[in-house]
């Protein structure tokens, strides 16, 4: 009985000592966001005093400085919109793409498959200058559909990859089944295929909205119009000018309403952005 | 195998006939826009390293090599490569290493709240890598970052300095940033394949015995050599990446070039002073040590799915 009970408070003991630690490290993850969350509500002189220090009030104003002064209002819309681009393009090229790619016996099917899979290890922000070089060529420079364009360019070795795995794996019964009640190779992926690929499919869309949101080196190069900037851009190119103008409200402020659409997207697609890494582990 | 033997006849049957025009709608426009995106920039860069073209130049002429022989003898490239070698050689190591120990006392524990610990330490990594820079630039800010008013506050005052103004320590502030947001990604990844390590093992080693240090020593690690491998080398490729982002939002490069990395060093060349060629040749040099990273995770991969 008391070699049981021992036991029992050794266990108790072990899973506090887990859990404090675990808490320890929830908040070195977690701190420096909330830190910048409270702080986007401080005054200009609170900033100047204790760091720690919670607001005194709410000051809203911030925020309102934050997208009168700026571009800021502009680059959450273009950022917005390159994103709903990149991932209309993607899905529209990537799909059939790969389903043709897994089940049709084609001329040059080993060759395509062969370079999207070394094109993965083509990152684009290692070819920025060469890739500036062609978008200039092409007469796309500071060009919000071009960017788009590009990002959905930049993510199909990726897409492929992950969506060739899922459909390898859907059985082809469905498939002859739908052809025996006559339908036609579009039909068959509109109503098998896509139904049955959704949770790669929904992976690949959670991983390269937030890769799209979140992207910086090639916006940098592409696009010096300052109303044509996406957000990343622009936040850094606030903060650039906060540095002599010393506005830090504004700046946290701006930095919270960045990080509120991936917060909101991870909220919901958490369980697919997770599922996906399992299964593709790759990172662009 | 079990398709082809079982209906060779169909294929050749009119049936299945290859339906030649919604393929090429299909497959087309993906690989033309990867052509015109991807492979072209790519041979352009192998192309242009061999000329000594610049933003200004109208008739660029054949220099072959130079550009990869000069690279060697240009101190600021050899300051940023040695700048990325230090990066490579320490955060991987540490990111792996913390997201190792948390998955295996996420995967072991039977607290209720475990799923919650994930989902945070997972966090930092879906942050622009931008809102990260800012947001750590204020960690290290000299008089309003946290550190410094940490450091007061336990104090330990003397210790304060201006993290990223100051040459010995802006590289390791980068480093910070970067092991801060990747432990968690890879600590999903760890955790997926320490599910697929048996139960039996762990309880074989608590009926010997065996303390938690000891299994994580003695059973996790070795079951997941190949997952480490690939995870580390992905996590290496990912320190290259990422630090141009950091170093150009967090401190420029600077103090004095101090934390230039490669991809930075790239840049400048590039769009700063307009030396395309030599740009290039950076380009091409980086993007080989990325394809070499990149092939020894996909050689660790498969021969971890072939034991399996």
């Amino acid at each position: 009985m008391t070699i049981n009970e021992k036991s029992i408070l050794r266990a108790q003991i072990i899973k506090w000592i887990t859990r404090v630690f675990l808490i320890l490290v929830a908040i070195v993850m977690m701190f420096p966001l909330v830190w910048n969350i409270y702080s986007s509500f401080k005054t200009n002189t609170e900033f100047l005093t204790n760091a720690f220090a919670l607001p005194s009030g709410l000051e809203w104003d911030n925020y309102v400085r934050a997208i009168a002064k700026s571009e800021l209002g502009a680059n959450i819309f273009n950022s917005l919109f390159v994103v709903l681009e990149t991932l209309c393009i993607l899905m529209l090229c990537a799909i059939p793409c790969s389903y043709c790619l897994v089940r049709y016996k084609f001329f040059g099917v080993k060759v395509i498959t062969t370079v999207y899979m070394a094109a993965i290890f083509i990152q684009a922000t290692y070819i920025m200058i060469p890739l500036f070089l062609q978008m200039n060529t092409l007469g796309m420079l500071n060009n919000r559909v071009a960017i788009g364009l590009l990002y959905a360019a930049m993510q199909f070795p990726f897409a492929i990859f992950l969506m060739t795995g899922f459909m390898r794996s859907i059985p082809r019964d469905y498939e002859e089944a739908a052809m025996i009640d006559g339908c036609g190779p579009a039909g068959i992926l509109r109503r098998v295929i896509i139904p049955m690929a959704k949770p790669g499919i929904v992976t690949v869309g959670m991983i390269s909205a937030m890769s799209a949101w979140n992207e910086y080196p090639v916006a940098l190069v592409m696009l010096t119009d300052s109303a044509k900037q996406t957000l990343p851009i622009g936040i850094a190119n606030l903060y650039e000018i906060q540095k002599y103008a010393t506005d830090w409200g504004a700046l946290f402020a701006a930095l919270v309403l960045a990080l509120i659409p991936t917060v909101i997207l991870f909220i919901i697609g958490q369980k697919q952005l997770l599922q996906g890494m399992n299964v593709g582990g790759l990172k662009g | 195998m079990s398709e082809k033997s079982k209906r060779p006849a169909k294929k050749k049957g009119g049936l299945h006939r290859l339906p030649v025009g919604f393929i090429c709608v299909c497959v087309l426009p993906t690989l033309l826009l990867t052509i015109t995106f991807t492979i072209i920039p790519t041979v352009r860069a192998l192309w242009m390293s061999l000329w000594d073209s610049t933003a200004l130049s109208l008739n660029p002429s054949f220099v072959g090599l130079d550009n990869y022989i000069y690279m060697f003898r240009d101190e600021y490239f050899l300051q940023a490569l040695a700048n990325t070698g230090k990066l490579l050689l320490v955060v991987p190591i540490i990111t792996i290493l913390f997201a190792l120990i948390l998955a295996f006392i996420l995967s072991q524990t039977k607290l209720r709240e475990r799923g919650l610990y994930r989902t945070i330490f997972y966090f930092p990594n879906i942050i622009s890598m931008t809102v990260v820079g800012i947001i750590w630039s204020f960690v290290f800010h000299p008089t309003m970052g946290i550190v410094n008013t940490f450091l007061q506050f336990v104090g330990l005052g003397d210790l304060a300095r201006p993290w990223v103004g100051d040459s010995a320590t802006a590289l390791w502030c980068i480093a910070i940033t970067l092991i801060w947001q990747a432990t968690g990604y890879y600590m999903v990844m760890h955790m997926a394949s320490m599910d697929g390590i048996s139960n039996e093992i762990y309880e074989a080693a608590t009926i010997d015995g065996a303390s938690s240090f000891r299994k994580f020593i003695s059973i996790t690690i070795p079951l997941m050599r190949d997952i480490i491998g690939i995870t580390f080398v992905l996590a290496m490729s990912g320190t290259m990446n990422l630090s141009f982002v950091l170093s150009r939002v967090m401190t420029a490069g600077g103090p004095n070039g101090a934390s230039t990395v490669l991809l930075q060093y790239m840049y400048q060349q590039g769009f700063v002073n307009g030396n395309f060629g030599y740009a290039m040749a950076i380009t091409v040099f980086s993007l080989t040590i990325s394809v070499i990273l990149s092939l020894i995770s996909r050689c660790l991969s498969s021969r971890g799915e072939e034991k399996r």
